[in-house]
């Protein structure tokens, strides 16, 4: 028999699964942070990218059930792209421009 | 008029039947997925941690470079593997069918193992050049040394 939503066998998986959107917008903002020290630029564009899995994480804890949509899903996969891209960029240009300044200056 | 000897009807050809599973184990596929996305904001921190925060080698220019940027681009292959395989358990879970293996865990192990392996030669080969370097430069002082001081005094 399928639980329902309220189902004390349902609520558990759920919680656990809150949790764990709550740990991996935690991994988005550390590692935004950790990038603004190498390149203040590319570390808050990371942060700012971290905003629409914080407010996914939030979305699905109000949803009865906590099932995200396969838009919410992709969106994460999309931006940890973007995270590797970013870092690929820092890497490849050293430590990147330090405002935003030289960046639209050039460095 | 009995049924004995009548066939029943084929089931037309097309796609298997669907239905959607039980919340439980869609719930379970989710959090994967979400631990495998971790996994590769993990990579990405460290192969940019090697690069921007490792002291450079020794005689091997590109070596935080060789040692970093795979972890990178693992990171990144890793979260469109995760999304992929999320689809395709999620598939299999409607349609009734065994769960597919996943390839994520061996490509995880290999590269780890191949950029531990490669990260281990360029220390060796860093510390191989150092030793060169400092045994040449020592022999030139040797060798130099008390008639260059010597034209100082």
């Amino acid at each position: 028999m399928r639980p329902e939503p309220d189902d004390p066998d349902i609520v558990d998986p759920a919680s656990r699964t809150r949790l764990a959107w709550s740990r991996t917008a935690i991994a988005f903002a550390a590692i935004g942070a950790a990038m603004l020290k190498s390149s203040p630029v590319a570390g808050l564009i990371v942060l700012g990218l971290t905003v629409p899995v914080w407010a996914t994480a939030r979305r699905t804890s109000d949803r009865s059930g906590a099932i995200a949509t396969v838009r919410d899903l992709r969106l994460v996969t999309v931006t940890v792209v973007l995270i590797a891209a970013a870092a690929l960029a820092v890497a490849f240009l050293g430590h990147g421009p330090g405002t935003l300044g030289e960046l639209l200056h050039g460095h | 008029m009995t049924d004995v000897g009548h066939q029943p009807d084929p089931e037309p050809a097309g796609p298997p039947a669907e239905s959607e599973p039980d919340p439980r184990f869609t719930l379970a596929n989710e959090r994967t997925f979400l631990a495998w996305n971790r996994t590769a904001l993990a990579l990405i921190a460290a192969g940019l941690g090697i690069i921007q925060l490792l002291p450079p080698f020794h005689g091997v220019p590109f070596g935080r470079h060789a040692v970093g940027l795979p972890l990178i681009v693992l990171g990144a292959v890793i979260a469109v593997a995760a999304y992929w395989e999320l689809n395709r358990n999620q598939t299999a879970m409607r349609r009734g069918d065994p769960l597919p293996r996943s390839v994520v865990p061996r490509l995880l192990s290999a590269t780890i193992a191949a950029v531990a392996a490669l990260a281990a030669a360029i220390v060796l080969l860093s510390v191989a050049r150092k030793r060169a370097a400092d045994s040449r430069q020592g022999g030139e002082l040797a060798t130099v040394g008390p008639s260059a001081l010597g034209a100082s005094q």
